[in-house]
């Protein structure tokens, strides 16, 4: 057996090289098939999203790839044909179909992607507290004076239609905002792929990384702030 | 899920809803957000003779939100700065009884409470400082 004092595999990667058909015993390394005996193989839910649909760490993600992936491994994984199989692969492809589900809702949408992304590598970034927006949210809590002034004042009066066409005004200014932040975000993932891409280990590129998550959670963050005002904006002026 | 009367009473009657100039004197602002589900806070104190003698707030979120911020400038009416300091999420918690998916809502009151404080102290320090 070899010993690596100093290896730096992670519980994740000792876990998958160590593990072993459920059936027959001989070794998987994180297929959903055992090569031997064919049983299907449950995906461990340590495994990450991207992990678990054979992708890498990417934020750029080929929609097409991804659902023709989706669909292959719904097939293989799907409750219907495991009926006459035994509980033991029963049980495996309900957890597995219900993994898949939920990895590919999750990687399907670039934003909850981008989160989810977030939510893995943060570890280091997560000390990085971003101080909250003050201008954002006075503009926030400003907007929703005028909401409340709007919604009391009488329909039909002068004072109606000069609310509602600022209120109209801020609306596309605020949806012109989270444009712009999700064309910033939409460059912060092709700089993070780069990054990836490049797989440095100087600490320039820890400097970037973090740099990238960093502002990849304040364009976020800003942007779940700014829809959330948009879309009572919408709902209230129609 | 249903709200809880005490929620829907500090909802439909939010209790000190408004603001203060924020560079007046004696008054403390904290300003936070949940960017989880986007809600906003402001609450603010205006402290006289370490006494806090009013608070206000304003919040763009759900009806838990703006109940936890409206009670929690009830609570800090006619408190001392020290003692509000001890202001709990949890107190929040059970008093308007919120289930655990609103938990965080009056996490997010106890941080601007601790927020307002902070702010308040440090204009307080700069006073002192200049005075010196």
């Amino acid at each position: 057996m070899d010993h690596h004092p100093h290896s730096t595999a992670g519980p994740r990667e000792l876990q998958m090289a160590r593990s072993m058909c459920w059936h027959c015993q001989s070794e998987v390394a994180g297929e959903y098939f055992c090569d031997r005996c064919v049983k299907v193989q449950p995906v461990s839910k340590e495994l990450d999203y991207f992990t678990c649909l054979g992708f890498p760490r990417r934020l750029t993600i080929d929609q097409h790839q991804l659902e023709a992936k989706f669909y292959e491994l719904s097939r293989a994984f799907h409750p219907d044909f495991y009926q006459n199989k035994s509980a033991a692969e029963q049980t495996i492809s309900l957890g597995n179909s219900a993994m898949l589900n939920t990895a590919y809702r999750t990687l399907r949408d670039p934003i909850e992607r981008a989160e989810y992304l977030l939510d893995l590598e943060a570890g280091s970034v997560k000390q990085i507290r971003n101080s909250p927006p003050a201008d954002l949210f006075e503009e926030i809590l400003e907007l929703q004076d005028t909401l409340n002034e709007y919604r009391a004042v009488e329909r039909t009066s002068a004072t109606e239609s000069t609310l509602r066409t600022k209120l109209q005004s801020e609306r596309n200014m605020l949806e012109q905002r989270q444009r712009d932040m999700e064309a910033a975000l939409q460059q912060l993932f092709v700089q993070w792929d780069a990054l990836q891409d490049r797989g440095e280990a100087t600490s320039q590129a820890r400097a970037e990384r973090d740099r990238i998550l960093k502002e990849m959670r304040e364009h976020l963050s800003n942007r779940t702030y700014v829809k959330n005002i948009v879309s009572d904006l919408v709902s209230t002026i129609g | 899920m249903a709200y809880s009367d005490k929620v829907v009473d500090h909802f439909t009657n939010p209790r000190n809803m408004g603001s203060f100039k924020k560079d007046e004197e004696g008054v403390g602002t904290g300003m936070v957000g949940a960017p989880e589900c986007g809600d906003v806070m402001k609450l603010q104190i205006k402290v006289q003779n370490d006494m806090i003698v009013d608070a206000k707030f304003k919040t763009f979120g759900c009806g838990s939100a703006i109940a936890s911020s409206s009670l929690a400038t009830e609570w800090l009416k006619g408190k001392t700065i020290e003692e509000a300091q001890k202001i709990k999420n949890t107190d929040i918690v059970q008093e308007l009884n919120l289930p655990p998916v609103k938990i965080h809502c009056s996490v997010l009151a106890e941080d601007a409470i601790k927020a307002a404080l902070a702010d308040y102290q440090k204009k307080a320090d700069g006073i002192l400082a200049d005075a010196k």
